[in-house]
């Protein structure tokens, strides 16, 4: 029961585009057609689980034995940094057009917030494994759920009449202001 | 000399990730065309997005395959630069290829 509130929580409640303001670029950035949404999401959702794990065990195995907690920040980016050259070269190699689409945005995970904010959620919170697997599977999942439903929207404003000054990002940021307060009213939930 | 573990731990997780992305760089190795990489560096590099490519990286790549051929496409580049990547795209451009031209 413990394990649902908490993927829900973090999935809907406490989203981490909508409610934490994390990872706005990326969700900006790509957003304009499904499929590079689609694809950016899950290079997101593996890139976090990937790191989460990694980690996680980092911690736990290294750093509380030789009491270096502190270096916690310090040691997590780089082992995000050298997990998403990774996955750039394996989506270079094995899915050439999704590399394609994702363009600069793919390198870009590194400084999506979001991966930071849930290797060292998962540390400041003292989950232990389960929780830290069920967190890493929801936050990036609540991404890439906003992420897909704010690209729909944005693929049918394409053929809205949207005031001149108003075209682009401007009205994608309306938009996702809206979302961010429907999205609050399932704040009861849990 | 309380500073050494940290230095040690850092220079030996930095150095086995270094290793890891060395070993992974040669099994996901693609042959590209060498002419990206030397356009990809004459454009601007702002990522600015004007051209309508995700990046840098990908009009360098439509100029490279022919789908653009107008140099121009990159808003934010100067004249003499467009003019150098036109030349360089033309002479080693394959046989029967359209010409790219720097406006």
């Amino acid at each position: 029961m413990n394990l649902i509130t908490l993927f829900l929580s973090a999935l809907l409640i406490n989203n981490v585009v909508l409610n934490q303001f994390l990872g706005i670029c990326p969700f900006l950035g790509v957003s304009r057609n499904k499929s590079s949404a689609i694809g950016m999401s899950f290079a997101v959702m593996f890139v976090i689980l990937g790191s989460s794990i990694l980690t996680y065990f980092l911690y736990h195995f290294v750093l509380v034995p030789l009491k270096l907690e502190f270096m916690d920040l310090i040691t997590f980016i780089l082992v995000v940094a050298c997990f998403v050259q990774f996955v750039e070269m394996y989506l270079k190699k094995m899915l050439p057009s999704l590399y394609r689409s994702l363009g600069i945005y793919l390198p870009l995970i590194t400084t999506n917030c979001v991966v930071l904010y849930v290797c060292l959620g998962n540390i400041s919170a003292n989950y232990n494994f389960i929780e830290m697997l069920v967190y890493s599977i929801a936050v990036p999942l609540g991404f890439a759920l906003i992420l897909i439903i704010f690209s729909n929207i944005r693929e049918r404003m394409e053929n809205a009449k949207i005031p001149a000054p108003l075209r682009g990002n401007p009205a994608a940021l309306i938009i996702a202001a809206m979302m961010a307060l429907a999205f609050s009213g399932l704040a009861g939930l849990v | 000399m309380g500073f050494l573990v940290p230095v040690t731990m850092m220079l030996v997780l930095g150095g086995s990730l270094g290793l890891v992305l060395g070993f992974a760089a040669q099994a996901f190795h693609v042959e590209v065309d060498e002419r990206l990489a030397k356009v990809t560096g004459m454009l601007p590099g702002l990522n600015c997005g004007s051209c309508g490519f995700t990046g840098c990286a990908g009009l360098a790549q439509a100029l490279v395959e022919g789908k653009v051929a107008k140099v121009g496409a990159c808003r934010p580049c100067k004249p003499d630069i467009r003019a150098q990547i036109a030349d360089y795209l033309n002479e080693n451009a394959p046989e029967g290829a359209a010409k790219v031209t720097a406006d």
